[in-house]
């Protein structure tokens, strides 16, 4: 349902790609519903051909959809007024390669129609922005990958626009260009920009985005804030250390105290290899590795965790932390497209 | 006319002007663009690209080269030579020209979209006709400079040619350079009829089919009066796809001047501002459907 803080809203939307050898055609995108509130950063995250940059073009109106509508700014995406407050980013920063940064900005920003003296001061906030004040003159085909991403991401910022679309922003950078570029989107946010960012990277869609959308052949599978596609903790681990103090007396004792608990202890391997009690909670598992240790218990079974800080505890070691750890966004990916029916 | 057939007529002019509606659709967008200010941003990065490629600037270098070497005929009269040479002149600046201009234009629009340049300035408010119109003024821009350059070289080689003879033998052969310069400007004119059409094949084919095109239209254009002969000559299917071929492809010779230039025959200036009026129309009706095919292109 779209209202007054919605920037974008995807009603439907189908790409069907068809052509003589394929009739029938390839679905892109599937009955894609989807909505983008103000000031929030949305990621669609999803293997290659899975309909994200499909999506975006549908949405910058460079291919047409089969079915479905979609609004920007309760406007129909066909509506030219919609690009005068929106900013793209294309994937492989797709620029005109003879050109430097400065002329090409000046380009863009004339696109606008803005008048000679505002785009030279636009010009110079943007690289100073995107931090290429130094490399302005070096043509566009010179730059490092790293430099082409940031002045194509300051060609998406000319307008200053209230939605951007940000399409594989960190493709093909080095972890140092990833990482200033997800500095980059993290400033834009703090700036109140709405964001809409595809993305196979899933550490900087953690880092960055309020919420995920996880498409797959087309759908989206799964969507919502990463603690509610997270879900519940599935399991409470305690952390300790300090059994070098008490020898291996204790650690043998301690040993005894999680087998008797239900609890299997693997002394070496991160897997358990022994069989636990018939009492035990069914995936509890310890790992000991000299005098550091691990338990992990299983949510359902977290009444057991007092007795395992005490057992903990008498021999000697010290609670480091006791946390419910949430599945990372690689896991909840994974686990979203495994439940997606062949 | 019976009622049946005007039923028929009524039906079909309907049928019609439902047809370009749903066709031009998405030629008119709603909201506001930027026109002319964003057409000419386009035009002047179409410029600017075409002015560091290497390639033209050779090419030009060459016809620079060939106009020179055409000083060289001194075994000729002097009335002689300055028909080789106002004719062979005219002829290269042609025939150069719509070298350059197949070069320039077939690449033009699937250059940006193979690139994909074409998406950056598409997310920003600007019409594709407006895109289209941009590309095909910068080639224009492209194109005269280049036409200029080697009419400039021509005129100054006839002027040289003129001084040598007036040194050395006396005479003269007082070359008309108003009329070679109009003849240039006439070969300008058919090179930008040529260019739009090569624009309008660019937007709904690849390169490669582009210039094999922009080929043949080039040469069905520049022979339009035997075609018509052909067309009267045959019957049947030969003689309508022959009729097609004569109304449809540009008269590409009405704005050949180059004999006129070179054998001190006066050009019709009436005739040669009907051929610049009817170029224009066709170049517009040509620009229109190439921003409607192009606005319905899925890049």
């Amino acid at each position: 349902m779209a209202t007054a803080e919605t920037v974008l809203h995807i009603e439907g939307l189908t790409k069907i790609y068809r052509s003589l050898f394929t009739p029938a055609g390839v679905k892109a995108v599937d009955d894609l519903n989807l909505t983008l509130r103000k000031g929030e950063t949305y990621s669609v995250v999803g293997p290659n051909g899975s309909g994200k940059t499909t999506t975006l073009k549908i949405l910058l109106g460079l291919i047409f959809p089969t079915a479905g509508s979609a609004t920007i700014f309760g406007k129909a995406i066909a509506d030219l007024s919609v690009r005068e407050r929106i900013g793209f980013l294309p994937e492989d920063a797709y620029l005109y390669d003879c050109f430097n940064g400065e002329e090409l900005l000046d380009f863009y920003a004339g696109l606008f129609g803005y008048s000679k003296r505002k785009r030279a001061a636009l010009v110079e906030e943007l690289l100073t922005l995107v931090g290429m004040q130094a490399n302005r003159k070096v043509a566009f085909r010179e730059c490092s990958k790293g430099m082409r991403q940031r002045i194509a991401l300051a060609q998406a910022l000319v307008n200053d626009p209230e939605l951007l679309i940000l399409d594989e922003p960190t493709s093909g950078l080095d972890p140092a260009g990833r990482h200033q570029m997800t500095l980059l989107i993290q400033e834009l946010k703090r700036r109140g920009k709405t964001i809409l960012l595809c993305s196979h990277f899933l550490a900087e869609v953690e880092e960055v985005c309020d919420r995920v959308g996880i498409m797959y052949r087309g759908k989206l599978v799964a969507e919502g804030s990463l603690p509610e596609l997270a879900g519940e903790p599935e399991e409470v681990v305690v952390t300790f250390r300090g059994l070098e103090r008490v020898a291996g007396a204790a650690a043998t004792r301690l040993r005894e105290r999680l087998h008797t608990a239900g609890v299997a202890v693997a002394p070496e391997a991160a897997e358990p290899d022994e069989t636990p009690a018939s009492s035990a909670p069914a995936g509890a598992f310890a790992t000991l590795r000299g005098a550091t240790g691990e338990v992990h218990l299983p949510a359902a079974h977290e009444s057991k965790l007092w007795v395992i800080l005490q057992a903990v505890n008498e021999a000697g070691g010290q609670i480091v932390e006791v946390s419910r750890p949430r599945p990372s966004l690689q896991a909840i990916f994974v686990r979203a497209i495994r439940e997606v029916p062949e | 006319m019976t009622p049946i057939l005007l039923r028929i007529m009524l039906v079909v002019g309907l049928a019609l002007v439902v047809s370009v509606i749903v066709l031009t659709r998405r030629a008119w967008l709603p909201g506001i663009g930027h026109g002319l200010p964003s057409i000419w941003r386009i035009a002047k990065i179409t410029v600017a690209e075409a002015r560091r490629r290497r390639v033209l600037q050779a090419v030009i270098a060459l016809v620079i080269l060939i106009l020179l070497s055409m000083t060289a005929f001194s075994y000729l009269s002097p009335q002689e030579q300055a028909k080789m040479v106002i004719d062979g002149g005219l002829a290269a600046i042609t025939v150069f020209g719509i070298l350059l201009a197949i070069f320039v234009a077939a690449f033009l629009i699937p250059n940006e979209v193979e690139n994909r340049t074409v998406y950056a300035i598409l997310a920003k408010p600007v019409r594709r006709s407006e895109f289209v119109l941009g590309k095909y003024l910068g080639a224009l821009i492209v194109l005269a400079a280049m036409v200029a350059v080697m009419t400039v070289v021509l005129v100054g080689v006839l002027v040289t040619l003129d001084h040598l003879i007036k040194d050395q033998a006396g005479s003269s052969f007082n070359p008309n350079l108003a009329a070679v310069v109009l003849a240039a400007v006439m070969s300008y004119c058919s090179l930008a009829v040529l260019t739009a059409l090569i624009v309008l094949i660019s937007t709904v084919s690849s390169t490669t089919m582009t210039v094999i095109a922009a080929l043949i239209i080039w040469a069905v254009g520049s022979l339009q009066s035997q075609i018509y002969v052909l067309a009267e000559s045959n019957g049947g299917a030969a003689k309508l796809f022959l009729l097609v071929l004569y109304y449809l492809v540009p008269h590409l010779e009405n704005f050949d001047y180059r004999f006129q230039a070179a054998n001190f025959v006066a050009i019709s200036v009436p005739s040669a501002i009907g051929a610049v009026i009817v170029g224009i129309g066709y170049t517009l009706v040509v620009l229109v459907v190439a921003s409607i095919f192009f606005s319905d292109r899925q890049v």
